[in-house]
């Protein structure tokens, strides 16, 4: 495995090539004044500068709504398993730990092989940020840069990447690239400086404890009444979970077709801010108030999914949620330092 | 076992609901494969009398229309009512906001007074008889229609979103209106259209009503936190969202 580096446009020149190839390229791109990960048919559409994209590239591995297995009425079933190869270009660091996050979570217990076929066949070539979006927290979350889960990492340094190969797929693309020549002691250097810039910058609401504390935190504060004083404004839309790249909830779903005998079992996205996300046979809802579905998420985050994961925190401080949601109530770093001003810790 | 016979109204309306099942081509041969329609004035000249699904679209505006819908409704084994109009009253319901004779006057003129003009409060379907479904929207998306209409014909409860437009707004990578300060009345609206209004850079108009529990308390604060008005926001509503 190498640490190479390119020029820019010697880079461009690769991603072209890549998008000519029979590969399956997807990368972030311009959506108005705004970014979205989509399908790369010119090179020159990439933009490795973006600040945050509108949703999480996890709509890669968990799609908005997905066809899990085609069954007969009464009668027998078959699985539908995703076989698609893709390359997907521009992934930033929070979103990186977010995804490593989510394959733990997706191939512990029951492994979900919907959503692990389609991540082992995804090549990541993960970048580090050039431009800080206006909400992004990353720093205080520990997620401004990221050192596993891609095939390589790239980093800007003036006119030219550190192109980081981590893994053999990675490798096999860098050999691809020409004019890749192997990093220099000032190249490492002018990328250790960009990792240390984002680590300072890419933090524009300021936890104030190491994330670590978090569970211990929550564990004082299920009866705080923050958690009524912000869902008095919830609008229950879900938008908060819709766009976190750690949200993973699905609702299964059937459709028969025409012929009534034959269907498709589906699954879209859930979120647990919507009034029936916890709703149950018998038309039970346990957690019918606001301020109950506003508190779940935010001990998602901080507690119940670190519980499962060795501690890793399940906010990556990406701020996507604070900047979706219409109310102005979802920011954790916010809802985390009321809690952290207010409460007795010993 | 026999087919399910259908039977197909309208009153107050447009129509364009009726539109939307005919336009759903191929599928309409599925559909007319499964049940028997026995009343259809849009497509067929046939009346009947015995059906077991009435589906209505329109409001119910004039006190003959609500006679005629309560006979449909101790005919019909199962009532839908068919897009907006019937769903939560729609356009139609604007005129609520006026007085009835100023509208008779301006709508009819010099006829105003003649007795099948005799138009009163609008009125959404399930505020004159009990409804079974509700297909949603101005106009309704055919294969929501089609969805609905086979979840039944195999016993099971149709899936109706009651979660706002937002989720599918979002699961589209749309930008929020809410980023320019915009009025979208998307957080309090009723998904099940794929959000097509704001996909296309416009507002949500609210077309199928709100959620069952839309958070109205919050709309004061919220707005101003855009520096916008609750009146801003309720002028947006007179559209769809008229009591
Ligand atoms: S909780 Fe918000 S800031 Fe944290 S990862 Fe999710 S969307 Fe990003
Ligand atoms: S985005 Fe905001 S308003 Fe919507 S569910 Fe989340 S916290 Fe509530
Ligand atoms: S709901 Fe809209 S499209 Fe349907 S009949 Fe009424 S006005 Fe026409
Ligand atoms: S544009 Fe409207 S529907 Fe879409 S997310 Fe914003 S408020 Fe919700
Ligand atoms: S986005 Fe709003 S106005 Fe447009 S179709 Fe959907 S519910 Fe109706």
């Amino acid at each position: 495995m190498s640490v190479s580096t390119v020029t820019k446009e010697q880079f461009k020149s690769f991603v072209a090539a890549l998008v000519d190839s029979d590969q399956n390229v997807v990368g972030v791109q311009a959506k108005d004044d705004k970014f979205a990960f989509g399908e790369l048919t010119d090179a020159n559409a990439l933009r490795l500068d973006y600040d945050v994209t509108i949703l999480p590239p996890k709509k890669y591995m968990l799609p908005q709504r997905e066809a899990l297995m085609n069954f007969e009425v009464a009668g027998a079933a078959e699985s539908v398993q995703p076989d698609e190869k893709m390359v997907l270009l521009g992934v930033h660091p929070y979103d990186m730990i977010a995804i490593n996050q989510m394959d733990e979570l997706f191939s512990q217990g029951e492994y979900d092989t919907h959503y692990m076929n389609r991540r082992n066949n995804i090549t990541i070539i993960a970048c580090d940020v050039v431009t800080d979006s206006k909400n992004v927290f990353a720093a205080s979350m520990n997620s401004a840069t990221c050192d596993t889960g891609y095939d390589i990492l790239l980093t800007a340094i003036g006119d030219a990447y550190v192109v980081d190969a981590a893994t053999d797929k990675g490798q096999a693309l860098v050999d691809m690239m020409s004019g890749a020549n192997e990093a220099t002691d000032a190249d490492l250097k002018k990328r250790e400086a960009v990792h240390e810039k984002n680590i300072a910058a890419l933090n524009k609401h300021e936890l104030e404890c190491k994330p670590s504390f978090l569970p211990k935190l929550l564990e004082k504060a299920y009866d705080h009444p923050v958690w009524e004083e912000r869902a008095r404004l919830c609008y229950s839309c879900g938008s908060c979970n819709q766009v976190c790249p750690t949200c993973y909830c699905f609702d299964v779903q059937d459709e028969v077709n025409w012929d009534l005998k034959t269907g498709t079992r589906c699954r879209a996205w859930d979120g647990c801010l919507l009034t029936n996300f916890a709703t149950v046979a018998g038309d039970h809802n346990f957690r019918k108030k606001r301020a109950d579905r506003f508190r779940h998420r935010l001990y998602r985050k901080g507690k119940y999914v670190p519980g499962k994961i060795d501690g890793q925190i399940a906010c990556v401080g990406c701020g996507r949620c604070v900047t979706a949601c219409t109310a102005k109530i979802a920011n954790p770093v916010e809802v985390y330092n009321t809690i952290l001003e207010t409460t007795e810790l010993r | 076992m026999s087919k399910p016979r259908v039977a197909i109204f309208d009153f107050a309306c447009c129509e364009g609901c009726q539109l939307q099942i005919v336009n759903l081509e191929e599928e309409i041969l599925n559909l007319i494969d499964l049940v028997d329609v026995v009343e259809w004035r849009e497509a067929m000249s046939e009346q009947s009398h015995e059906y077991d699904i009435a589906i209505i679209e329109g409001s119910i505006t004039r006190p003959e229309d609500a006679q005629k819908l309560e006979v449909i409704r101790s005919r019909a084994k199962i009532l839908i009512a068919l897009g907006a109009c019937a769903t939560i009253g729609g356009v139609n319901k604007i005129k609520n906001n006026f007085d009835l004779n100023e509208v008779r006057e301006c709508v009819y003129g010099k006829d105003a007074q003649m007795p099948h003009l005799n138009t009163e409060v609008t009125k959404a379907v399930d505020e004159v008889v009990e409804v079974d479904f509700k297909i949603h929207g101005c106009p309704i998306e055919g294969s929501e229609f089609a969805q609905i209409i086979r979840s039944l014909l195999v016993g099971k409860t149709p899936f109706v979103p009651d979660y706002p437009v937002c989720v599918e707004c979002k699961a589209k990578e749309t930008i929020c209106r809410y980023e320019y300060n915009e009025i979208c009345l998307g957080p309090i609206s009723r998904a099940g259209c794929g959000a097509p209004c704001p996909t296309a850079g416009w507002r949500c108009f609210g077309c199928r009503g709100t959620v069952d529990d839309p958070n109205v308390e919050a709309a004061q604060e919220v707005m101003e936190k855009y520096d916008l008005t609750v009146d801003d926001l309720k002028q947006k509503m007179v559209l769809f969202n008229t009591k």
